[in-house]
């Protein structure tokens, strides 16, 4: 009997915050004049905000994470990083648990994987009326805060300044045949370059030119971007395609014989921000939403060398961003880089694969 | 695989032996000690080892939806894998791998057992030193530092093209060649550790009876030792040649560059599809299971037939050591270009890398270029303190209690006739070829549902690690346990004395050079787990492992370089420590 009641009022205390709290939601769509005001209430009682995250925790989570908490300082903000393929891994098997861990993610496809398994929740932010078309998604299932731009790195000492090919029918050069190296990866390296490639020059033409790339035996390796630039600035290959070109940047900023030449039109990715469907802490996720897609939040992630996709907010080198060294640039959809990368994964697979 | 189905059996002491007795009746025989540690060892090996096996099967059987739930069943991924192995190509080319690593790796650190056990060479030490700290190095940045040794822009080519004279590189490390010496490179320690811990405990009396026919010391060793250490040389080979059959990585590193392609690639490289399906993945390994499972099937039966490996018998067993004489200078200059081969040359460049703000070439330039921002960067790494605790902890932790378990099933596969003790071993072998990442989504899918609290935690990792690593504890101890006379046991209960305390004044003892070679194999080998560790870490329990992959995916080879040598730095510490405590038990003769 007594154990009866016990159970009855933990059962009525349990359901009592309930009853009162809007949903996850509910919150996540406030579109009204105190919206701001009520997010700051509900986040001061959550106290935390928990953010799974592909960034590199050391340039550009750890600003982020101390300029978010100096906007608010009573929401502590966690982070878990892993790359795409981990950490939507991670988030769905405790979905499937039923353990809700996490409020905001990020990724370039991982918010497009989460979303497809309908563990996304859609979104307003006042800040979303700040970004062009096509970096937010219609349906208000993401946001972005950065960019990524594609280029060829060099070595500056193996590869003479009028050598360096400016097309992409220049990568065709004999000269450069055995002396290219790329990454196999699936979001940033040969497959979304042959995505580019079939996109911007049309099926029949992109397959041609293609097949006249593999004749270049381009080496491949499942090495990351990063570490395939390093390769050619130990000279092992005189040219890296598909690098991004901040890399290309920060190490030449601090003396390493490389640059960067894009490829017009050039392969862009979109770093992309989204909303747990079950969001522990919906207030201060929506604060945090807001804050990275805010002019102050994207300079954080300017000062840490990233670029920041906010159009009022350039690049620390500006000339990484469209505009000076190069006009155009083809972003890759997240979602289209889900419903379309196995087809170029296929197709590397199938041409370039020996 | 145990053999010691001689007909006699064990002479068990007097209450075991009357329980025994009875263990065709049934209940009693329940709490007689071999029975009811046989039941003991295989409850806690099921539990650990069958979850992720039904997972591993299950993936290989099933389609999966995106949120990872069991969709259709299907064929597709082993018809897949078929119609990958009738391509002779990336079949062949791992066939040669797995073969050339096993033979290679078998060989050299066979030799350098050898001379460092059983012989008065001088620099024995060195062996144990170059083993412990090449084994000790992030495998990676192990991977990374041969490339970029052998590289066509390297310090190896470099010198070559100017001492033959030759315009192009005169190496190619982007070959099968290349990546059977890597892999090689890579496991020799281990079989080093196994096989000097198998040299030390040999008959003297057999080799001795070899010398006094006349037999040179090279006949003898061939003839007498070789073949006495036959278990050992099988666990090593059969180890060596799976890992490198399933690895990955130095195929993508080095072979794929070249365009040497193996099974493990085209898999991976399939494998990039959305959503993630590791069906072909999971497919793979329970091809290997079935072949191995056959293997180990039949090399039970062939060595059930008598006492043939028994070295440690009551008539004492402290083996002599060879006198080599003027051969001397010649084992330890072997030990020496071992040593700089295995330890000093890879380390040198990733020591050179870690203190460039960029990656040069060896050359007064790189050295006028100097800076230790690296190291700053990489003791900044978040929660580098935690992860390098995390990560230690994790080692103990999984290297004690993995040697413990496996100590006791294998003394159960040496010295029972239980029926079906085979499958005990079959099961202690079959976490070897889970794949890494169908490893750990079964782990951690199993703790989410199952109400024990270790989501999240250290245990986790530690029950995902001790899992990982029973197939090496069983090798260590089974080919330990194989040279043991039972005669000694046997002496110990005449003698009054429990099967307790016959295991741990008697047996344990004796094994100590297997336990605790397995012991450290271990350890070193848990620092560097990162398939399951990936996704099995929490933001409150970080590892080394997993901050190493990140600085590969993301950080620059020099901030790379440096973690690294730190990293490498505490793993060799740690490591000569254990190694003087360890030389008093033995691990090292006197």
């Amino acid at each position: 009997m007594r154990k009866n009641l016990i159970a009855a009022t933990l059962l009525l205390l349990s359901l009592t915050p309930l009853a009162n709290a809007a949903t996850v939601e509910e919150i996540a769509l406030m579109n009204r004049a105190d919206r701001q005001k009520i997010l700051v209430e509900g986040a001061k009682k959550e106290g935390k905000v928990s953010w799974y995250t592909t960034l590199i925790v050391d340039q550009v989570v750890r600003p982020v994470k101390e300029a978010f908490e100096k906007e608010y300082p009573f929401i502590q903000m966690e982070y878990f990083r892993g790359n795409s393929e981990r950490l939507v891994q991670k988030m769905l098997a405790e979905y499937q648990a039923k353990r809700y861990d996490v409020d905001m993610i990020d990724g370039t496809v991982s918010p497009t994987m989460v979303r497809r398994a309908g563990y996304l929740q859609r979104f307003y932010s006042p800040m979303l009326a700040e970004y062009p078309a096509d970096l937010k998604d219609p349906q208000g299932f993401w946001g972005t805060t950065n960019l990524y731009f594609f280029a060829t790195g060099y070595n500056t000492r193996m590869v003479k300044p009028t050598e360096v090919p400016k097309t992409y029918e220049d990568l065709l050069n004999p000269r450069w045949k055995g002396q290219m190296m790329w990454s196999t990866s699936r979001g940033s390296g040969a497959p979304i370059f042959v995505g580019t490639i079939l996109n911007s020059m049309g099926m029949e033409a992109g397959k041609a030119y293609l097949q006249k790339l593999k004749a270049q035996n381009i080496a491949k390796s499942t090495a990351s971007n990063r570490q395939v630039l390093d390769l050619t600035i130990a000279g092992e290959y005189p040219l890296a395609l598909q690098m991004f070109n901040h890399h290309a940047f920060i190490s030449k900023s601090a003396g390493a014989p490389v640059d960067w030449q894009p490829h017009e039109p050039v392969t862009a990715t979109i770093h992309t921000v989204a909303l747990a469907k079950n969001s522990p802490h919906p207030h201060a996720a929506m604060l945090l939403l807001d804050f990275v897609m805010s002019e102050r939040g994207q300079k954080a992630y300017q000062q840490a060398n990233y670029l920041p996709s906010h159009p009022k907010v350039p690049a620390k080198q500006a000339d990484l961003k469209p505009g000076t060294r190069f006009k155009r640039a083809y972003y890759i959809n997240p979602d289209a880089q889900y419903d379309k990368g196995n087809e170029w994964v296929d197709y590397f697979n199938s041409v370039f694969l020996k | 695989m145990a053999k010691q189905q001689s007909t006699e059996a064990l002479d068990l002491p007097a209450t075991v032996r009357t329980t025994r007795g009875r263990l065709a009746i049934g209940a009693a025989s329940l709490f007689d000690v071999p029975t009811s540690l046989m039941i003991a060892v295989s409850l806690i090996t099921g539990y650990l080892v069958l979850p992720p096996l039904y997972s591993v099967i299950q993936t290989s059987l099933f389609t999966t939806k995106l949120t990872g739930e069991i969709d259709q069943f299907t064929f597709r991924y082993y018809e897949d894998l078929i119609r990958e192995l009738q391509v002779v190509g990336p079949f062949l080319n791992t066939f040669y791998f797995a073969v050339g690593a096993a033979l290679l790796s078998t060989i050299l650190g066979g030799s350098i057992a050898w001379i460092v056990v059983r012989t008065d060479s001088p620099l024995r030490s060195l062996g144990y030193f170059t083993a412990f700290a090449s084994f000790g190095t992030p495998f990676i940045l192990y991977t990374i530092g041969w490339l970029l040794l052998l590289g066509k822009a390297g310090p190896i080519n470099y010198w070559l093209k100017i001492l033959l004279n030759q315009t192009a590189p005169v190496l190619n490390v982007y070959s099968l060649t290349g990546m059977i010496f890597i892999e090689s490179l890579l496991w020799s320690p281990f079989v080093f550790l196994m096989l000097a811990a198998a040299f030390r405990s040999m008959d003297p009396s057999l080799e001795e009876a070899s010398a006094a026919c006349g037999a040179r010391v090279w006949q003898t060793l061939r003839r007498i030792s070789l073949r006495l250490l036959l278990p050992a040389f099988f666990s090593v080979m059969l180890l060596i040649f799976i890992r490198t059959f399933e690895s990955f990585e130095i195929p993508a590193l080095v072979g794929l560059p070249g365009d040497i392609r193996v099974l493990t690639t085209s898999i991976y490289l399939d494998a990039q599809k959305l959503p993630p399906r590791y069906g072909s993945a999971g497919a793979f390994s329970v091809l290997l299971m079935v072949v191995v499972a056959a293997t180990l099937y039949f090399y039970f039966r062939l060595t059930r037939e008598g006492d043939r490996f028994h070295t440690v018998t009551g008539k004492g067993y402290r083996p002599t050591r060879v006198s080599l004489g003027r051969w001397r200078y010649l084992t330890a200059s072997g030990l020496l270009v071992y040593a700089v081969v295995l330890l000093v040359l890879p380390f040198l460049i990733i020591l050179w890398a870690s203190f460039l703000p960029f990656y040069m070439q060896p050359s007064l330039e790189g050295l006028a270029k100097f800076t230790t921002k690296n190291y700053v960067t990489a003791l900044h790494f978040p929660k580098i303190t935690d992860a390098i605790k995390n990560s230690v902890l994790l080692g103990l932790g999984s290297a004690s209690l993995v040697m413990v378990l496996t100590v006791l099933a294998s003394w159960l596969l040496v010295r029972t006739k239980i029926r079906g003790r085979w499958l005990l071993d079959l099961m202690t072998t079959l976490p070897l070829l889970f794949p890494g990442i169908v490893m750990g989504l079964a782990i951690l899918r199993f703790y989410l549902f199952v109400p024990i609290p270790v989501y999240g935690t250290l245990w986790i990792l530690l029950i995902a690690f001790v899992t990982r690593y029973i197939p090496y504890g069983i090798r260590y101890t089974h080919s330990g346990l194989l040279q043991l006379h039972k005669e000694l046991e046997e002496a110990s209960y005449v003698s009054g004395a429990s099967w307790f305390s016959s295991m741990r004044r008697i047996v344990l003892p004796l094994i100590t050079p297997s336990f605790l070679g397995g012991w450290i194999f271990i350890f070193l080998l848990s620092a560097k787990e990162l398939s399951m560790s990936v996704l099995l870490v929490s933001p409150q329990t970080p590892v080394v492992s997993v901050a190493i992959f990140e600085l590969w995916e993301n950080a620059q080879i020099g901030e790379l370089a440096a973690f690294g040598v730190i990293w490498t730095a505490i793993l060799v510490t740690v490591a000569i420590f254990y190694y003087m405590i360890a030389r008093r038990y033995g691990v090292q003769q006197n």
